[in-house]
């Protein structure tokens, strides 16, 4: 994408600039009036967007069948609808009802779609040993296999951590440590680019480098 | 009759659903219209509950609005904001079925918004910076393995780390294709496990904290 | 006090001064960029191979979800680009969707950046945009079954009857390979309602932070492919021999990666020095 060149294109490019130092004024001065201008801005514009995009979704998977015939579409238009009786205390209960379906819904879809990968391919992967074995893939395997039973022993809480538990389940922290700290290294990936962009972004509105 | 109508019956039709689209996956290879039909209400339901927050923050800034509460300004250029962006929205909307076909709404869209939402996130890459400066301390061994394979991963995730040493990106390997692997598969499987007890104590009416009011009664 | 030394000093700094420290290195790489050769690793090389060559036929349909939202363009865009770039030179028709509210803007980006492969396509027949979803785990099980409930339009309300991939695609039977680009849980709706149900082929570009909770399904073959954050991404801007917005962004990330390692480094020996002192 060019340097825009239209005026309002322009305009519009040095807003975006001006609100996201207004927003950085925060870490790198201290809260203040620019910086609550541009929080209340962007809470404000993401509600109604959120509001506009959801209706526009509402009207063409609902409303839209419902006037081409679809007579099915007046239950979950009204079951919807009554969600909203969460904010009269008296009618709260009624509420209980769309929030039922949605949550049964929610958990059948869940248990049954986890089970394969998140149990059986956790565990085939795990206890299935390596084909072509040099002395490293076979330290890998042992290693992922000690961990793993150390690590969910660690979330064994039914029992306390002693006598013949504590031992693996020391380990198992271990184990999970390790994961914790690469998750920590895979996190600084992450927010450090979404910086990046941030301070290319900077530099490409003033022209320092090309956009 | 008004308890039963409150708990019981609620309790029922979660555990109806959630059986019947169990009983859609092991007895219907194709789709069963009875399931298709709720989750079809469902994602409807949803996106109606979505303006719930909504609702709720407007009404606080209008409340604050109005009693002139502190910072009272910053609640009406919040509604103002708010109005103009979701009139122009559904002019947009009514006019052609397309919100961002109306000028203002994209305007702001592009200028605002994307500026804003992208800046709003990368606010916390401060954040971990001067948290690892202050807080990550190798304490103890739990500590010290964290630290040692967070470096890694750091290290050999950016090009650099093969420059320093090349032995970074092996290690970076390693911890990624296996160092990590148990500790995360056991995130996996407890979570499976945990959300498969939490399913069944949902089913047989024993979790209400969901249910608006329902951990109180 | 006169007992401090410098590490100590250092861990009373104000907070301010790391944020400037550290913006200020994101910045100057990109005035003086170096450009050190970004490695392939075998995950990414899986996710490319995968949609490419052999294994996708012209004419197959893939889904391309975009669960990112404008915050994490740096994140997933580029190693989302390379893909929809591939995809298209496969032959494949594809079919655009996503779970945040500005996914146009999105798409409106991807279509900048491959736009000489978009010239070539005609919408309606080798692509669709069917935009924004809503409905969490339902929507994605409902779109495996009947995807015209969750979709009766596309984005610009033309009725599904009435484009011709469309046609085409009714649920997971016609799906050879979904994408799945995430900042959140949409990836793992995919994986249980679609792979771990149906078996369909999938993959994620995903944000660097789900990586090590995505690095497991992977080794299990639950995902074909995994590309991790920009780094990801520019892994297959390298694998496309196209560098683009990632290859940049390598620079600064390699000069902010070393600042952080630096620091926790300079924080643990100031640690280690003032306990044995104690």
């Amino acid at each position: 994408m060019a340097y825009p060149t239209e005026l309002l294109s322009v305009v519009g490019l040095w807003t975006g600039w001006l609100l996201m130092l207004m927003i950085y004024s925060y870490p790198l001065y201290k809260e203040n009036v620019a910086y609550r201008f541009a929080e209340h801005i962007f809470v404000a514009i993401f509600l109604a967007i959120n509001l506009v995009v959801n209706f526009q979704y509402l009207m063409n998977t609902c409303v839209t069948p419902l006037l081409q015939g679809n007579l099915l579409m007046i239950v979950p238009l009204v079951l919807g609808i009554l969600i909203y009786t969460m904010l009269i205390p008296e009618y709260r209960w009624v509420s209980r009802y769309p929030i039922a379906l949605l949550v049964g819904a929610g958990f059948g879809l869940g248990m049954r779609g986890v089970i394969k990968p998140s149990i059986l391919d956790a565990v085939v992967s795990t206890i299935t040993a390596p084909s072509a074995g040099t002395m490293m893939n076979w330290v890998n395997f042992l290693y992922i296999a000690v961990g793993l039973l150390s690590s969910i022993l660690y979330f064994l809480l039914t029992y306390e951590h002693t006598g013949l538990l504590q031992p693996p389940t020391k380990l198992g922290r271990l184990f999970i440590m390790i994961g914790l700290g690469a998750y920590f290294g895979n996190t600084v990936l992450f927010r450090f680019t979404m910086l990046t962009g941030r301070a290319q972004f900077f530099l490409q509105v003033l022209k320092i480098i090309p956009m | 009759m008004s308890n039963i109508l409150k708990r019981e019956a609620v309790f029922a039709v979660t555990g109806l659903v959630t059986v019947l689209m169990f009983v859609e996956y092991f007895f219907f290879p194709q789709d069963w219209i009875v399931a298709s039909t709720i989750r079809n209400w469902a994602v409807i339901i949803y996106n109606i509950s979505l303006g719930l927050g909504g609702v709720r923050l407007i009404q606080q800034h209008v409340m604050g609005t109005q009693r002139r509460k502190e910072n009272w300004q910053f609640s009406a250029l919040f509604l103002v904001a708010f109005v103009v962006m979701l009139l122009t929205g559904l002019a947009g909307y009514l006019g052609t079925g397309v919100a961002t076909s109306n000028g203002i709404y994209n305007w702001l869209f592009v200028n605002v918004y994307t500026p804003l939402g992208s800046t709003a996130y990368a606010i916390t890459g401060f954040y971990i910076f001067s948290a690892a400066y202050r807080a990550f301390r190798a304490r103890n061994l739990d500590a010290a393995l964290m630290l040692v394979a967070g470096c890694f991963v750091i290290l050999s995730n950016a090009p650099v780390g093969e420059v320093i040493w090349s032995g970074i990106p092996a290690i970076g390997e390693w911890f990624r294709f296996v160092g990590q692997v148990p500790g995360m598969r056991a995130f996996e499987v407890v979570g499976a496990l945990g959300m498969i007890a939490y399913g069944f104590r949902a089913l047989l009416g024993k979790e209400r904290g969901f249910y608006a009011g329902g951990a109180e009664e | 006090m006169s007992d401090q030394n410098i590490f100590d000093k250092l861990q009373n700094i104000d907070r301010r001064v790391f944020y400037w420290v550290l913006f200020i290195t994101l910045m100057v790489p990109f005035i003086y960029p170096i450009g050190l050769p970004v490695k392939v690793v075998q995950n990414t090389r899986d996710l490319y191979e995968g949609i490419t060559g052999d294994n996708i036929n012209p004419g197959d349909i893939a889904i391309m979800n975009f669960g990112y939202g404008v915050s994490a363009w740096s994140e997933c865009a580029p190693g989302f680009t390379v893909c929809a770039k591939a995809l298209f030179r496969e032959g494949a028709r594809i079919v655009f969707m996503g779970s945040q509210y500005d996914v146009e803007l999105s798409m409106n980006k991807l279509m900048n950046d491959a736009r000489e492969d978009f010239a070539n396509k005609v919408y309606g027949v080798d692509y669709v945009f069917l935009g924004y979803f809503t409905g969490g785990e339902s929507a994605i099980a409902q779109l495996a079954t009947d995807a015209w409930t969750v979709y009766p339009s596309d984005h610009y309300v033309t009725p599904d009857a009435q484009i011709p991939l469309m046609q085409d695609f009714h649920g997971w039977q016609d799906v050879t390979v979904v994408l799945s680009s995430d900042t959140g849980d949409v990836g793992s709706y995919f994986l249980r309602q679609w792979q771990g149900s149906h078996g369909t082929r999938l993959a994620e570009i995903g944000i660097a932070m789900n990586g090590s909770t995505d690095y497991p399904y992977y080794l299990a073959g639950n995902y074909f492919g995994l590309s991790i954050g920009s780094r990801g991404g520019a892994e297959l801007e390298v694998l496309i021999r196209e560098p683009g917005e990632a290859t940049t962004a390598m620079d600064s990330i390699n000069a902010s990666h070393l600042l952080i390692v630096l620091a926790v480094i300079l924080a643990n020996v100031g640690y280690l020095l003032s306990r044995r002192k104690a």
